[in-house]
């Protein structure tokens, strides 16, 4: 098991010794920028996604039809997910080992590629019966990609913040 | 003034409580941000429709009644969730000026809120105009994010 990993350890290794790596690291206000601009790329993201949610869930933004947030939100997830995605792409090129080694930031990562297959799921099967509940209250199929994807994102949220706390990490 | 009353928050048993729990204060912070998103959605969807971006097709006032309810939900339950870490890190907050900028904003935006930008988005589009309009929603932005949610993170960051 722990051979299925080396090439992954290998390049994260690779990665810490690179010295903009150990710079980003031992640079206390770069790093800080780069968490406080991933919390805030992240407020934009999963803020817009959450109100697409409850949309689905049928609980809020009922006096918008789904397919006008759908198409007027997503841009703005976009920039929040490109946004999200560099900064925590350079957080983590800044300290790999680090995140290597956490349970937490593995989580994260599965929960994350969780919620985009549900959202892609919802995109290709459910989406296209849109037309016959935009502005009523969503199908059972549409009401579960909403709930699945509140849940799925604080799960995320919740795993990135435990990230700093490493009560599983054996050293 | 205010060091004995954060010094009595300090030493309360639960705030030492809290602080010797070795999972209670993350667990309190991870739900913090989870609330956080839900405001700030609440709170993005509506300026981006001030500013004029967004939710284009739709009313600004059906927009702000919709998010209203979660806005405020999102916002008790970041205060749920806020006042734990403060009574856990009460001196530590109490010599961060970060917190105190958090502090001084925070019922400067809450006041902002609910007078001048509800007022907006509840008014005739027509009257209030595109430029008025999109300066009441930069200045939310402007107000919650950089005044209060940058700071807080800031917190943890620098003490």
């Amino acid at each position: 098991m722990g051979q299925l990993f080396m090439p992954l350890h290998d390049l994260f290794d690779y990665v810490a010794n690179l010295e903009s790596s150990i710079a980003l690291r031992e640079s206390q206000y770069v790093w800080s920028l780069f968490e406080v601009a991933h919390v805030i790329s992240m407020c934009l993201f999963a803020g817009l996604i959450i109100m697409m949610d409850l949309r689905l869930l049928g609980i809020g933004n009922m006096q918008s039809p789904f397919s006008q947030l759908q198409k007027r939100l997503f841009p703005w997830q976009m920039v929040g997910m490109t946004f999200s995605a560099i900064t925590g792409f350079v957080l983590v090129f800044g300290d790999p080992m680090r995140f290597y080694a956490n349970i937490f930031f593995w989580m994260k990562i599965l929960i994350m590629v969780i919620a985009a297959v549900n959202a892609m799921a919802f995109h290709y099967i459910t989406y296209f019966s849109v037309d016959s509940w935009d502005s009523k209250t969503p199908p059972f199929g549409a009401k579960l990609a909403g709930a699945l994807g509140v849940l799925l994102w604080a799960f995320v949220i919740v795993s990135g913040r435990l990230i700093p706390y490493n009560w599983f990490q054996n050293t | 003034m205010l060091e004995p009353f954060f010094m009595w928050l300090n030493n309360l048993a639960v705030s030492k409580a809290i602080g010797e729990s070795i999972w209670i204060f993350p667990l309190v912070q991870a739900i913090h941000l989870v609330f956080l998103a839900l405001f700030a959605g609440a709170l993005l969807i509506v300026d981006l429709r001030l500013m004029g971006l967004g939710m284009r097709e739709q009313s600004v006032a059906k927009i702000a009644r919709d998010a209203r309810p979660w806005m405020i939900l999102g916002f008790v339950g970041l205060v749920l969730t806020g006042t734990p870490q403060l009574m856990q890190n009460a001196m530590r907050e109490y010599f961060s000026d970060f917190f105190w900028i958090k502090m001084y904003v925070l019922p400067i935006a809450l006041i902002y809120t609910f007078t001048i930008r509800q007022k907006v988005a509840m008014a005739d589009e027509a009257r209030v105009g595109p430029t008025w309009s999109k300066l009441v929603g930069l200045a939310s932005i402007l107000l919650w994010i950089g005044g209060v949610a940058i700071p807080s993170r800031l917190i943890g960051l620098f003490t």
